[in-house]
């Protein structure tokens, strides 16, 4: 027998064997992988909850400083917020 | 739902609108042939992490198909993120897991023999496994497609992004590297 032949033969006694098969649903996995997660009903109710109380308490305990102060704090508090939420949902969706 | 349209036509469906059944079409597409890919690099010891890559593929296809200008087939830029994905993934998966299977080698052991022969046997599939393990990615890539999936020369040229031609050397040139790494290890292919 030719090596070529013969090698030919020997890769395909070796590596015969169980190809793998791919799941019937991994479309519908990746999908879901790729759907954004939306927060349970109670979830939400917690949080608005929060919200609406931590907007009452910063209101309250600004009440006696300055507008200036209020602004700045604002102009300072906004962009940290949304690149810790920025930072939150890279995570979440791995992108 | 969106069978009959063209590749074009989905990916801009994606990127313009967001289509989930757009994306969903292109996934059902191409998920069989990114998934032989990919089990055709991570090895027959790393299968069983196959679908998980295969995932991972399509997720990043997902996140980077606004990158994708159109100037090569979708299907090659698919396969070329799903070669690389599974070449780091493999690295990954194969430091966790350093060692070769015993099943690998028991699944394919031939029972009809004697003792003697099939312990040779097993050694010298032992020794062929090893020894493909050291070949050039892409050989390997061609090798197990060919030799364990079945899939056509013809069909590997598209996944590997390269004429049918060049498969061909890459077989022909894998089985040449592997005689004589089998001859310095004291084995021959007959």
């Amino acid at each position: 027998m030719h090596d070529d032949d013969a090698m030919n033969e020997l890769l395909r006694e070796t590596l015969a064997g169980d190809v793998p098969q791919l799941s019937p649903a991994f479309d519908a996995h990746v999908m879901q992988r790729l759907r954004p997660r939306r927060l349970a009903a109670t979830d939400r109710v917690v949080m608005a909850a929060y919200s609406l109380a931590a907007v009452g308490t910063a209101a309250w305990l600004m009440q006696d400083l300055p507008i200036v102060w209020i602004v700045a704090a604002l102009v300072i508090a906004a962009p940290i917020a949304a690149g810790v939420s920025a930072y939150g949902r890279r995570l979440a969706f791995g992108g | 739902m969106y069978t009959d349209h063209a590749d074009a036509w989905l990916v801009e469906k994606c990127c313009e609108s967001a289509d989930d059944d757009a994306f969903a079409e292109i996934v059902r597409r191409y998920q069989r042939p990114v998934f032989r890919l990919v089990v055709s690099i991570l090895g027959q010891q790393f299968a069983p992490d196959a679908e998980d890559v295969t995932q991972d593929v399509m997720v990043r296809v997902h996140h980077s198909l606004g990158s994708f200008r159109g100037e090569a087939k979708l299907g090659s830029w698919i396969y070329r993120i799903a070669f690389n994905t599974a070449l780091n993934d493999k690295a990954r998966v194969r430091y966790q897991a350093p060692h070769l299977g015993e099943e690998t080698l028991a699944a394919t052991a031939s029972t009809d023999r004697g003792p003697h022969e099939e312990l040779q046997d097993n050694r010298r599939r032992r020794a062929v496994l090893a020894c493909i393990e050291d070949l050039p990615e892409v050989y390997q890539s061609a090798l197990r497609l060919h030799y364990w999936l079945d899939t056509s020369v013809a069909d590997i040229a598209v996944m590997l992004d390269a004429p049918e031609n060049t498969v061909k050397s890459y077989l022909h040139r894998a089985r040449q590297l592997l005689h004589s790494m089998l001859a310095q290890r004291g084995f021959d292919a007959r």
